[in-house]
């Protein structure tokens, strides 16, 4: 668990300042710090692993003060990504991903293991561990760079913009590998990004910032239909429609649907699926879903009736 | 008449390969030492103004201005600092090294990627783990680079410290140059060439390394060094109970060392002395016997005695004026002019005139002015404006006040004027840019004429050595014959080769000939 109490920090030259922040992320939870260039998201999550110390307030992590902790035991106890993956460029893959086991003086086979099972899990070829990070595509140096991170199994892991040197496609698939990756259901993660479609599709919680301050924390359907201020009204507008289908399910706007369908020929989905989801399939023909033992045909006309309902409600 | 053919270069360093090989290793010690000491000091003092940043401003600056300092004159401050020989070279060759690593070190690592640094450090790494595992390993091709041009720097300058003693291919290098001798100039210029080259490439193969073997290099190279460095312990000079050092020219001409050797049979094993220090150098007790000039004002400013050379191996060097016939031809009033210092000039007053020099330091033209105006020969200059003469000298007192004596005899007493290239660096320099027409005048001596210039064979030169006049009339006659160059009437002084020693040191051990030292150094 993170905790962050009234932490402010101030630069010098007055910029990315941090202005009295309060927020939790709970064990196994993902929160995406979500902002413009310059909101303060990079600095709070530089806050946590101390490569920058809070001018005030309080930082813990699974319940004791970082202040009270030296920093390198902190750092090793926490998974790290960056942008530009920052592998270094004279250790071989394996090298890169077993950093910090090193660090913590695993022994030797454990290493090994783990290296082997972390390539396995991230889609590496196992003869990739001994090449050097400039021989492999962008993509792969990626995964390689939240394999290091996840190395050492911490309990918290801090990802600064971990798919944002991507190109879209690529940045898509490795998106989905992370979130589907299943180590990181018992992590603590911190994600910075300015992508809203990455916020959404990722954050079990998100957390808006603009100048060094929180707009809105809260469960990515909470920002939505539940702004606390405009700033974040029109954050979100010009992908709203999109935003809101990909975050309601059928089940959300299950009794505006209306009853019936007809047997044949269907895509069958179920309940828990986007809208956003389902609407894509109808291109290729009816859809129908089942919710509660009843059966329904969604078509577009029901989804869109079913969102303003839910909207309006 | 059979004229010896100039010593080749081949022929030197197969006559010298065992002096040679010495020299390379001296050499290559001496560049070595100096540049691990440079790593040893350089190296943390730039990692320390990476951490420090406020520091890097003065330390770069500092060891810049270092760098900016004349070679020549670096080893100069430090031979007051510490005396001559091994350390003073060694502490110069230190200081020229020092820049490159402490720079390259610097840029090296505020040029790796913040974002691998950054990396580095929120992974846990100790600002120590971070240095070697990951800042040093990726600026070494950087590191590399500095210690290259270090070494590189290095090789030339150590030619240069050959002047305080301390050895290496300089000696051939200097001692080529006032032998007139071009094969011994090259034995020590071409491998101090090849030497750089070598250690260049060797270098840059490290550089280039890749991957695993790269960490190999971080530990290779520590011991490489040492290895070379370790060259410098090997013996060089002086193991008998009196210390000689002579200069380069000394060690290499047949009227010196090597007649000491088959004349008198002295045997010491000498370090080789730039003239500029020598004498300092016997009176500070650095080194006992000294290849002195007899009418050098230090010999009497440090009150070192001349050892009378009673087997007359030191052939007379009387200084006179030689110049180009064309000249002479084109400006009839020039020979008038400068012969009027002709027999004016004895030993003694020789002796005076530089001790004004070299130990009052009074300037060599207010010393040449005065001893004119004495004579009655100093007129003030009638702003030439017939043509331009062009008078050098060599880099040692008599050169520089007869230099300006001419200058004020030729500008008082004709219309010519006079432009002056002093201090040049050695016979083989004046003698060269006199006879390809860069030069008019400049004073030289017979002996040298005979023996450096002239590469006369040892059986003539025996017949002519003891009598003055008839080396007077050789030389004459061969520089007119072939060079084209006139010698006109000599000075009156005789600037010969001699031995010298403490007055002290020579009464101790009652030595007053050469004779004397030799049976001295046989007990």
């Amino acid at each position: 668990m993170i905790q962050l109490s009234n932490v402010s920090k101030f630069f010098e030259n007055g910029k990315n300042a941090v202005d009295d922040i309060s927020f939790t992320v709970n064990d196994g939870e993902i929160m995406v710090l979500l902002g413009t260039s310059g909101c303060g998201k990079t600095t709070t999550l530089r806050l946590i692993n101390r490569l920058l110390d809070a001018s005030s307030g309080t930082v813990e992590v699974n319940g004791e003060n970082v202040k009270n902790i030296p920093a390198t035991t902190l750092r090793k106890n926490i998974g790290y990504v960056l942008q530009n993956n920052g592998l270094f460029p004279h250790y071989t893959v394996k090298e890169n991903i077993s950093t910090v086991p090193q660090l913590l003086n695993w022994p030797e086979d454990k290493i090994n293991a783990r290296c082997q099972t972390l390539l396995h899990k991230l889609k590496l070829a196992p003869e990739q561990a001994d090449s050097y990070p400039h021989q492999l595509s962008g993509g792969q140096q990626q995964r390689v760079g939240l394999a290091r991170a996840l190395a050492a199994d911490p309990p918290v892991l801090l990802m600064d913009e971990p798919f944002g040197a991507l190109d879209p496609l690529t940045r898509y698939a490795v998106r989905q590998e992370f979130k589907s990756l299943d180590e990181l259901h018992t992590k603590t993660v911190v994600l910075v990004t300015h992508d809203i479609e990455e916020a959404f599709q990722l954050g079990d919680r998100i957390c808006l910032m603009n100048a060094g301050r929180i707009q809105q924390a809260g469960r990515p359907a909470d920002l939505l239909f539940h702004p606390a201020n405009d700033f974040v009204r029109n954050f979100f507008d010009s992908q709203r429609t999109q935003l809101e289908l990909s975050t309601l399910h059928i089940s959300d706007i299950w009794d505006s649907i209306p009853e019936g369908y007809n047997h044949n020929g269907h895509t069958k989905i179920t309940a828990d699926s986007s809208c956003w989801k389902a609407l894509s399939l109808l291109s290729a023909g009816p859809v129908i879903a089942t919710h509660q033992d009843t059966t329904k045909e969604i078509t577009g006309t029901a989804i869109m009736h079913g969102l303003q309902t839910y909207k309006t409600r | 008449m059979r004229m010896e053919p100039k010593t080749g270069f081949f022929e030197f360093i197969q006559q010298e390969s065992g002096k040679l090989l010495q020299q390379t290793l001296t050499h290559t010690g001496l560049t070595f030492i100096s540049v691990l000491i440079a790593i040893a000091i350089g190296l943390p003092l730039g990692i320390l103004i990476t951490r420090r940043r406020k520091l890097s401003g003065i330390v770069l600056g500092i060891a810049g201005v270092l760098q900016t300092i004349p070679s020549i004159a670096l080893l100069g401050f430090m031979i007051p600092l510490l005396g001559i020989g091994v350390k003073p070279a060694i502490v110069a060759l230190f200081l020229y090294a020092l820049l490159p690593i402490i720079r390259n070190t610097y840029t090296g690592i505020r040029g790796v990627d913040p974002t691998v640094t950054e990396a580095a450090i929120g992974m846990g790494m100790s600002d120590r783990q971070l240095l070697l595992k990951v800042q040093l390993p990726l600026a070494m091709p950087v590191i590399l680079a500095g210690i290259r041009t270090a070494t590189v720097i290095n090789v030339g300058v150590a030619t240069l410290a050959a002047y305080i003693a301390a050895g290496g291919l300089g000696e051939f290098i200097f001692g080529g140059i006032a032998l007139n001798n071009t094969g011994m100039i090259l034995a020590g210029a071409i491998p101090a060439a090849l030497l750089a080259i070598l250690f260049d490439w060797l270098l840059s193969l490290l550089q280039n390394m890749k991957g695993k073997q790269s960490r190999q290099r971080l530990y290779a190279l520590p011991l490489i060094l040492l290895l070379l460095s370790s060259f410098y312990l090997l013996p060089i000079g002086n193991s008998g109970p009196l210390k000689a050092g002579f200069t380069p020219e000394f060690m290499g001409r047949r009227d010196g060392n090597p007649g000491l050797r088959t004349v008198y049979g002295i045997h010491v094993n000498p370090l080789v002395i730039s003239d500029m220090i020598m004498y300092k150098a016997a009176y500070e007790k650095h080194i006992d016997i000294i290849s002195g000039s007899s009418t050098d004002g230090r010999g009497k400013a440090f009150d070192l005695v001349v050892l009378q050379d009673d087997k007359h191996i030191f052939p007379p060097y009387y200084a006179a004026p030689i110049v180009n016939n064309t000249v002479l031809e084109n400006y009839p009033e020039l020979e008038p002019a400068l012969n009027l210092l002709a027999g004016t000039i004895n030993d003694s007053i020789m002796t005076a005139l530089n001790y004004q020099v070299d130990y009052l330091k009074y300037s060599p033209e207010k010393v040449a002015r005065e001893f004119l105006l004495q004579k009655g020969l100093f007129k003030s200059a009638r702003n030439g404006s017939k043509g331009t003469i062009r008078i050098g000298c060599k880099i040692f007192g008599d050169g520089y006040i007869l230099a300006n004596m001419y200058k004020m005899l030729i500008e008082g007493h004709t219309d010519l004027a006079v432009s002056t290239k002093l201090g040049l660096g050695g016979t083989k320099i004046c003698f060269d840019a006199l006879n390809n027409n860069q030069l008019d005048v400049y004073p030289e001596y017979t002996g040298t004429g005979l023996l450096a210039i002239l590469q006369t064979p040892a059986n003539i030169t025996d017949t002519l050595i003891a009598n003055k006049d008839k080396v007077y009339a050789y030389v004459s006659r061969e520089f007119e014959k072939q060079y084209g160059i006139k010698w006109l009437k000599p000075i009156g002084f005789n600037n010969t080769y001699a031995l010298m020693m403490r007055r002290q040191q020579m009464a101790d051990l009652q030595i007053k000939s050469i004779s004397d030292l030799a049976l001295y150094l046989k007990k």
